[in-house]
């Protein structure tokens, strides 16, 4: 095989500040460097990013790792086999409510599971029930989430109400009082808090410390045609973690994130919750490189346990074999030039599990 | 039957409603102002949802067969599983739908049909729109680098814009991307700075 050929990829991308490994290997020349001629397209939903990869507008992806199974098992209509040769980050999410709710929470309390006990006497006292929005339903904060409900002792499907609201329409949904909280990804929870329409009383790295948040996602047949070039896409992709990675590069990061052709949000806004920032909660801080970039089949396990505890699929789904179908450690492997080392401790989730 | 048609260029959507009323028997229900996707669909219980694929709240109808496990009645699906072709096309068109009753309705297709054609016209007409506003604003940098080289070399307009044109030529470049460089200094105009050409 010709090494000098040039591959062609298209990535989809959404507008969040953990998208800055792709827009950075575009960026700084580091798919160049590597043969790889990237056309990186910014979708204005996830709904997009996964009937564009379905129906092969698309490639790739930097997506929710929920998202990526119910692609692969057709959940949300017709889907396509993918596969994740990579992670792309880890935390990065926040739950934000409305002030009147977080002033009955009270301003004391500091782990999850205190956060989670005060939000079970609220709950339990009746009433409506709390409108809790998530970015998505096949997304990591909806089963961050629940996990976390469920562990206070408040039952996700009965006692609140999950319901989905675009990103970008969390602030104004949290001010007309149509929900009394989110979980979103970095900047929103801290722009609610800036507004004075909302607090953050939740990180989502208190939930699960370190939880891998998005991956990288590739329609297999994509993946099957291009081996050499796929591994030219990783090791651009895992440079450019390295890089954002980095608290010396976070300006820079944020200045080139910010321009109207890429993310076009200001670039304070962004820097907030890029490594190096001022942990000042309410912003949870993305991290890229080394774990964050591992593509851990134990992690896979979680997701799709998870996804079938809250009735995403049924039995009928052999999660092992899919985590094996889906998550390719190998291919990491393979483009990181070593080998994985069973993880140095445990996963550390909030109600003591580990 | 009930098609929602949710687009949020109110133009193209009133075109596409007009056109769907003429082509079918369908009902044709629209988004009230401000209304969110998941809310018009429990309100109006729609068989079809016809959406733009630029409305970020597309997400909420990811969620939908949640709501189906509560309620037995609607389920979400991509209309037209079975044709890639026919969908690859409505994507390049920015139009995506759904079958809200979750069976197959021997009559949706010609809808989405309709509105896929509607589409792909109004995002070609759009596509121009840009082009030629993206030709004007380069006339203008062209225009801004000319005033700078006729300065700075004391030249004049023709020779000005030979110059640049020159300049384009030995790089392989656009002059319109010559004039950003120029007008950022990324390229030296003056006298003295021109044995650098070989540069880039």
């Amino acid at each position: 095989m010709a090494t000098d050929d040039v591959t062609p990829i298209r990535i989809g991308l959404v507008h969040l500040t953990d998208m800055a490994p792709a827009f950075v290997a575009d960026a700084k020349g580091l798919f160049a460097a590597e043969r790889v001629e990237a056309t990186l397209s910014v979708e204005p939903s996830w709904a997009n990013i996964a009937d564009k990869l379905t129906y092969r507008a698309l490639d790739a992806a930097v997506m929710l790792v929920p998202l990526a199974f119910a692609v692969a098992l057709g959940l949300r209509g017709a889907g396509t086999p993918l596969v994740v040769p990579l992670s792309i980050s880890q935390n990065g999410n926040a739950l934000t409510v409305a002030p009147a709710l977080a002033d009955a929470i009270g301003p004391d309390v500091a782990d999850a599971m205190a956060v989670g006990r005060r939000l079970a006497g609220i709950v339990a006292v009746g009433g409506p029930r709390l409108r809790i929005a998530v970015v998505h339903a096949y997304s990591s904060h909806d089963l961050l989430l629940r996990y976390w409900l469920a562990a206070s002792g408040i039952d996700p499907v009965g006692q609140v109400e999950l319901v989905v609201v675009p990103p970008v329409d969390m602030v104004a949904a949290l001010k007309a009082g149509e929900i009394d909280g989110f979980c979103a990804g970095a900047p929103w929870g801290a722009v609610a808090t800036q507004q004075g329409v909302g607090r953050t009383i939740l990180v989502g790295s208190a939930i699960w410390r370190d939880h891998p948040e998005k991956c990288f996602g590739v329609t297999a047949d994509w993946a099957e045609r291009h081996p050499a070039g796929l591994q030219a896409v990783l090791r651009a992709l895992l440079r450019a973690q390295h890089y954002c990675d980095d608290p010396a590069c976070a300006d820079e990061i944020a200045q080139l994130l910010s321009s109207p052709d890429r993310l076009g949000v200001p670039a304070a806004a962004l820097r907030a919750s890029l490594p190096g920032a001022a942990a000042d909660g309410g912003v949870d801080v993305s991290r890229f490189a080394g774990a964050a970039s591992v593509p851990r089949l134990e992690h896979a396990g979680w997701f799709l346990d998870q996804m079938a505890r809250w009735g995403r699929f049924g039995a009928e789904v052999d999660r092992a074999a899919l985590a094996r179908a889906v998550y390719r450690p190998d291919l990491y492997e393979q483009a990181a030039g070593t080998k994985l080392v069973p993880m140095a401790g445990p996963e550390r989730f909030c109600d003591g599990v580990t | 039957m009930r098609v929602l048609l949710a687009d949020a260029n109110l133009d193209r959507a009133a075109s596409v409603a007009d056109r769907l009323a003429q082509a079918s028997a369908a009902e044709i229900l629209r988004l009230a102002p401000g209304e969110s996707l998941a809310q018009a669909v429990s309100r109006h219980r729609p068989d079809v949802v016809i959406v733009d694929m630029a409305r970020p709240d597309r997400d909420q109808l990811d969620s939908i067969r949640e709501v189906a496990s509560r309620h037995p009645s609607p389920i979400v699906l991509f209309v037209d599983r079975d044709d890639p072709a026919f969908m690859e096309a409505a994507i390049e068109a920015g139009v995506s739908s759904y079958n809200v009753v979750g069976t197959a309705l021997p009559d949706v297709k010609p809808i989405v049909e309709t509105a896929v054609i509607m589409f792909r016209r109004y995002r070609q007409v759009e596509t121009e729109l840009r082009k030629a506003e993206a030709s004007l604003k380069e006339r203008a940098l062209i225009d801004k680098a000319k005033a700078k080289i006729m300065q700075e070399r004391r030249m004049t307009e023709p020779d000005a814009y030979r110059w640049l044109r020159r300049q384009a030529m030995d790089r392989g470049r656009r002059i319109a991307d010559v004039a950003v460089d120029i007008l950022g200094g990324g390229l030296a105009v003056s006298r003295d700075r021109r044995g650098n050409h070989g540069d880039r």
